[in-house]
């Protein structure tokens, strides 16, 4: 998990691709990731040379780290996928940290499933919610119809998403779900699917399966 | 790998031994991390690491990082000040990202994807693939009445306003209208409130589910935020006394627009003066479809 732990010898960090140029393709990555985080539900793909094998992120989850981390940032790793040493191909690849604390993580790479087990992201505070945890979550399909239902800043009228078996996301989407009560506190989300991309961000409005009401907020005690 | 971009940059006959748009990586990915936390958050003044820009403070350092950020070599770049392409801040910023990103440049609002402003939307409507970058030279709308930073970000986090309707409030009691014109306060999405930079009120209903996308960028303060398109933006008023814009008794004295925003123009010491658009494209534009 962390930077000193031995890799595994058959892939190396250089086995895993990077930007093919450091500033112009960062740029057209960024724009990618900021048209879907400002029209959240948007699909979007993210090319990647193919990632080495063992490698259990999506080449969307890859490119998204490659545009936005370097050694300013901490990043969390599921340890279900860590394979192909995701770990030290990030610090060869972006400088960035991983770290073992999810409250301490500027971005976390985990599945649905994660989010079962993990509930100590930073959700920043009422005065600096800024300050919290992006998530890169990797999904077993994407697309802009299905169970999902967006609104709210970004979204004219609705949208709509579907992202494979809703029993199985139910876990993200509850805790998406989740921002709307204790905002401007919350979770942002990059989900990602093999190339394919969409994002959800806190300010979104969510509605599907097996989420009850916003509940209001009761607690406004993180003011500082 | 930067020393590649010199190179490709001098190939294209552009200022060489600066990275692409003159910010480093690091300093834009710092930014562009920023931005994504703004446009989740939208109204909420994101703290950045604002950098030093080859121009004094207050003549669009914000701005310029984060069109810096945000601009690729494909995308074409207008820059506007009060409304004119032709002003020395429009020329100068322009005539800036032509040297150390080589993007193209336009005048025309309909042709650019990344524009670049001071204190006015463009009269034509902006369409989604348009990014409006403003500068801004206090994002606090709150600061006038609470100097003190800890104050108004506290302020912020219990989503305490009553103090800003107690200002426009003064000023009915002043004046019998509110008397503010520019950098009129608004409340984004219910939640957050903004100040719009010294744009004109004329300008605030524009903010309102605009296709574009609008980013704000504040260098001496250091702080930057955003509206994403389709987001509710409402100007603060009362029932009684209601939101109101701008309106002018005659036309653009040039093109003839009733329905644009002017500038009034002193033409003589005699007290002679006229009105014309402030958005010279807007005005230009329309008087060759005229012609």
């Amino acid at each position: 998990m962390n930077m000193t732990a031995p890799r595994e010898e058959s892939v190396r960090p250089h086995d895993w691709p990077g930007l093919t140029d450091a500033v112009h393709d960062a740029q057209q990555r960024f724009r990618r990731l900021l048209g879907c985080m400002s029209e959240p539900g948007t699909l979007t793909s993210m090319a990647l040379p193919s990632l080495p094998p063992g490698a259990a992120i999506s080449s969307a989850a890859w490119g998204t780290l490659l545009a936005l981390c370097d050694l300013e940032t901490r990043v969390w790793i599921d340890a279900t996928l860590s394979g192909a040493g995701l770990a030290a191909a990030l610090a060869f690849h972006t400088g960035a940290r991983v770290t073992p604390d999810p409250a301490n993580a500027d971005f976390a790479l985990v599945t649905p499933t994660t989010l079962t087990q993990v509930e100590e992201f930073a959700l920043g505070s009422d005065a600096w919610p800024d300050r919290s945890t992006t998530l890169i979550v990797m999904v077993e399909t994407i697309e802009s119809q299905g169970d999902w239902q967006l609104c709210g800043p970004g979204v004219p009228g609705e949208r709509r998403l579907g992202l494979g078996d809703p029993d199985q996301v139910r876990p993200l989407m509850r805790v998406l779900h989740a921002n709307r009560g204790r905002f401007p506190r919350g979770l942002d989300a990059f989900i990602t699917c093999g190339t394919q991309l969409t994002a959800i961000a806190r300010s979104t409005r969510l509605s599907g399966p097996g989420l009850e009401q916003p509940e209001l907020s009761s607690a406004r005690e993180e003011i500082a | 790998m930067i020393a590649n971009s010199s190179i490709a940059d001098a190939a294209q006959g552009e200022a060489s031994g600066y990275n692409f748009a003159y910010l480093d990586e690091q300093t834009k990915r710092m930014i562009r991390r920023a931005l994504l936390k703004a446009v989740a958050i939208p109204g909420y003044q994101v703290p950045f690491g604002g950098r030093e820009m080859p121009m004094p403070y207050g003549w669009g350092t914000g701005g310029m990082q984060l069109t810096a950020s945000v601009l690729g070599a494909d995308d074409t770049l207008k820059v506007i000040d009060q409304g004119a392409d032709d002003t020395t801040n429009a020329v100068s910023i322009r005539a800036f990202f032509e040297r150390v990103a080589g993007v193209e440049t336009t005048t025309a609002t309909g042709e650019a994807s990344v524009i670049q402003t001071r204190h006015r939307i463009p009269e034509k409507t902006l369409r989604a693939d348009q990014i409006l970058i403003f500068q801004v030279p206090i994002p606090e709308p709150l600061r006038f009445i609470e100097p003190s930073e800890e104050e108004t970000r506290v302020m912020h986090a219990l989503e305490e306003y009553g103090v800003m309707h107690v200002k426009l409030y003064e000023d009915i009691a002043h004046h019998g209208h509110i008397a503010t014109t520019y950098a009129y306060p608004v409340k984004v999405d219910g939640r957050y409130v903004m100040d719009p930079s010294p744009i004109p009120k004329f300008d605030n209903p524009k903010l309102h589910m605009s296709e574009a996308l609008m980013l704000f960028g504040a260098g001496r303060e250091k702080r930057l935020y955003a509206i994403p398109p389709h987001t509710r933006v409402e100007s603060l008023d009362f029932e009684d006394h209601p939101f109101e814009i701008q309106a002018w008794e005659q036309p653009c004295a040039i093109c003839g627009a009733t329905d644009s925003y002017l500038d009034e123009v002193i033409t003589d010491d005699q007290g002679g003066r006229m009105f014309v658009c402030s958005d010279t494209d807007y005005c230009n534009t329309r008087r060759e479809d005229m012609a």
